[in-house]
């Protein structure tokens, strides 16, 4: 039932929307387009476009990544010396510790906030049209420019908020949180739950409204209070685009880059240092190529692994896409 | 859009929830409706605090107590015009146009066919597409940087537009192909039974039901671009400069430019401004790759 009624509005991906290869008994004389190939020839441009940009450069990653790199030159094929000498770097696990840290603030946050969000939106609200559209402002901010709001908010002795709610009650004095190795990071989660929160309330509430209207009114009619509907029916229904969702932002926060090169650039020490900014630094500021290819390439597979679960949990499982 | 599963409940529903609505006092809905009101408005203020920097002097901007009224000035926008920024906002609006209607000339064909063909391995490139959308940005970066340095593509505006292509294609084919499984095949079959060729079809038929799906997908595109900062950093160098890098480079040695910063922050806002009112819930589908239709 669950998946069922969730699956709302995608037609599983089954023969019946599916045009024949070729169109059997149809008046098809001898056109190019109704030939076998014309199904490859629309996909092969963005294929051919999509290998060089993307598998290109991940082959040529790990191509670097078993070689010696000195000043730009590659040297010898060394095996895996580079990725024994980034799993050997206490920077490494340092960076994968803050980025479990930042996603598990982060993303449990706004995922409370959003669902809560969500329900508030879905009473009746007069001017709905008005506000949701605003909501979505920070979401489709550009993170560099998300950045330099907190960079301003939060500005040592004048940002608004340090002077009038971090220094008022005396958490910190007269310095920046992003100067504060303790409380860095967990400022720079915070500035993610601000930038995704709206959204998230955006999109559970879009799956809100597509759930059906029945069962809500069967519940009512049995008697049920606000509790046992939102535990008993909306979570259960909506837990599919909960689960996407989810894995969405906890894929999204592993990436952070923008926000953190321009507020913290990975300081105090290492103490907001992700893999993306550990990475860029060993690449762009110490040129230990190989290293940082090896880093790449590690992430890459990562990723890699990551999303073809989430491929199968989302499309097989799930139906969502 | 609904589908055929939902359509009958829904649209039974809706007469009856909007009745049971209507019967709850309008004190509750005021009360919900405020609620919401302050929540934006409290989420907003930075944003709004940024557009007042734009216009702060400096002694009111770095003024103990926090100080809320000044005399506006437009300091801020002249050292920003004289320091090359109009040159920045082109490079900008050229390159999202420019990667954009690329995406879009390659993307929709590729698209279309995911939807309704059974392409052979079609799951193994879906993942490819995914992986390629969800990659981290760095991992891409470090290796084509080092390509693009061998074939000097390095600080050029081509490099740039290719390197984008890795998350602006993947993305568009990604979230069209479900606005194009959307639309109902059986038009497409009768217009093939007229005697159409199934390109005719694909020109004459899908491409005008899709035009809703293509613009506001495309138009996710060229905001993402807008917005992307690592890629135009590393491989745009001092050649191609996008408005996100002009940002960063006002944290100078001679200290940080917070008034010019707020400028550049606030017009690289404006084309988000018109996009989420212009696009909506199709924000919501485009950010959840299709998952939620919105």
């Amino acid at each position: 039932m669950t998946g069922a009624a969730v699956r709302a509005g995608q037609p599983t991906g089954g023969g019946a929307d599916r045009l024949a290869i070729v169109p059997a008994g149809l008046p098809s004389g001898r056109r190019w387009s109704d030939s076998a190939f014309y199904p490859y020839a629309l996909v092969l441009p963005a294929l051919v476009v999509l290998v060089l940009v993307s598998l290109v450069p991940f082959c040529y990653a790990v191509w670097l990544s078993v070689h010696s790199v000195e000043f730009g030159q590659v040297g010898d094929f060394n095996g895996w010396d580079n990725f024994a000498k980034v799993l050997a770097n206490d920077r490494f696990w340092n960076s994968l510790r803050v980025a479990a840290i930042f996603m598990l603030i982060a993303v449990p946050l706004e995922f409370v906030l959003g669902l809560a969000g969500a329900l508030v939106l879905n009473q009746r609200v007069w001017g709905r049209s008005l506000w949701l559209p605003l909501l979505f402002i920070p979401s489709m901010m550009a993170p560099i420019v998300v950045g330099l709001l907190w960079k301003i908010m939060l500005a040592g002795s004048w940002g608004l908020l340090s002077v009038n709610v971090i220094e008022r009650f005396g958490w910190l004095d007269g310095t920046s949180v992003f100067a504060s190795s303790d409380h860095a990071l967990i400022a720079l989660a915070l500035v993610d739950v601000w930038q995704w929160t709206p959204f998230m309330m955006l999109a559970f509430f879009a799956g809100r409204q597509a759930l059906p209207e029945s069962p809500y009114r069967a519940a009512a009619v049995d008697g049920a209070n606000g509790f046992q509907t939102f535990f008993h029916l909306t979570l259960p229904l909506m837990t599919p685009l909960l689960v996407v969702i989810g894995m969405l932002r906890f894929i999204d926060a592993f990436k952070i880059f923008d926000s953190i090169f321009i507020l913290t650039a990975g300081g105090p020490g290492v103490s907001t240092e992700s893999p993306s900014v550990l990475a860029y630094k060993m690449t762009f500021e110490q040129w230990r190529i190989g290293e940082s290819a090896a880093l790449a390439v590690m992430v890459w597979v990562a990723f890699f692994v990551l999303c073809s679960v989430f491929y199968h949990l989302a499309r097989k499982r799930l139906n969502a896409f | 859009m609904p589908s055929e599963d939902t359509l009958p409940a829904d649209s039974a529903a809706a007469p009856a929830a909007a009745g049971a609505a209507m019967h709850r006092p309008p004190a509750i809905a005021i009360g919900w409706t405020l609620l919401t009101i302050a929540l934006t408005a409290f989420l907003l203020l930075p944003v709004l605090w940024l557009a007042a920097m734009a216009f702060k002097p400096d002694d009111v901007m770095f003024a103990r107590p926090t100080q809320w009224t000044f005399l506006p000035t437009l300091d801020h926008f002249d050292y920003v015009i004289s320091s090359g920024f109009l040159g920045h906002l082109f490079t900008s609006v050229v390159l999202g146009l420019v990667s954009t209607i690329l995406v879009v000339l390659i993307g929709t064909p590729a698209a279309y066919a995911f939807a309704r063909f059974e392409l052979r391995g079609r799951e193994d490139l879906f993942l490819f597409i995914l992986g390629t959308r969800m990659a981290p940005p760095i991992c891409l970066v470090i290796p084509l940087y080092l390509i693009f340095i061998r074939i000097d593509l390095l600080d050029t505006f081509l490099g740039l537009t290719l390197a984008y292509m890795t998350f602006n294609l993947s993305f568009y084919i990604w979230v069209l192909r479900s606005f194009c499984r959307d639309l109902p095949v059986q038009l497409e079959e009768a217009a093939m039974v007229e005697g159409w060729s199934r390109f005719q079809v694909f020109v004459r038929v899908v491409l005008p039901l899709l035009r809703p799906g293509i613009v506001s997908t495309a138009t996710l595109c060229f905001i993402f671009s807008w917005n992307e900062f690592l890629f135009a950093f590393m491989l745009g160098g001092q050649a191609v400069k996008t408005l996100p890098v002009a940002i960063p480079l006002l944290i100078t040695a001679q200290g940080v430019r917070w008034g010019e910063m707020a400028v550049v922050g606030m017009v690289a806002l404006l084309p988000v401004l018109l996009a989420v009112f212009f696009l909506q819930k199709h924000i919501v589908r485009g950010l959840t790759m299709g998952a939620v239709k919105g």
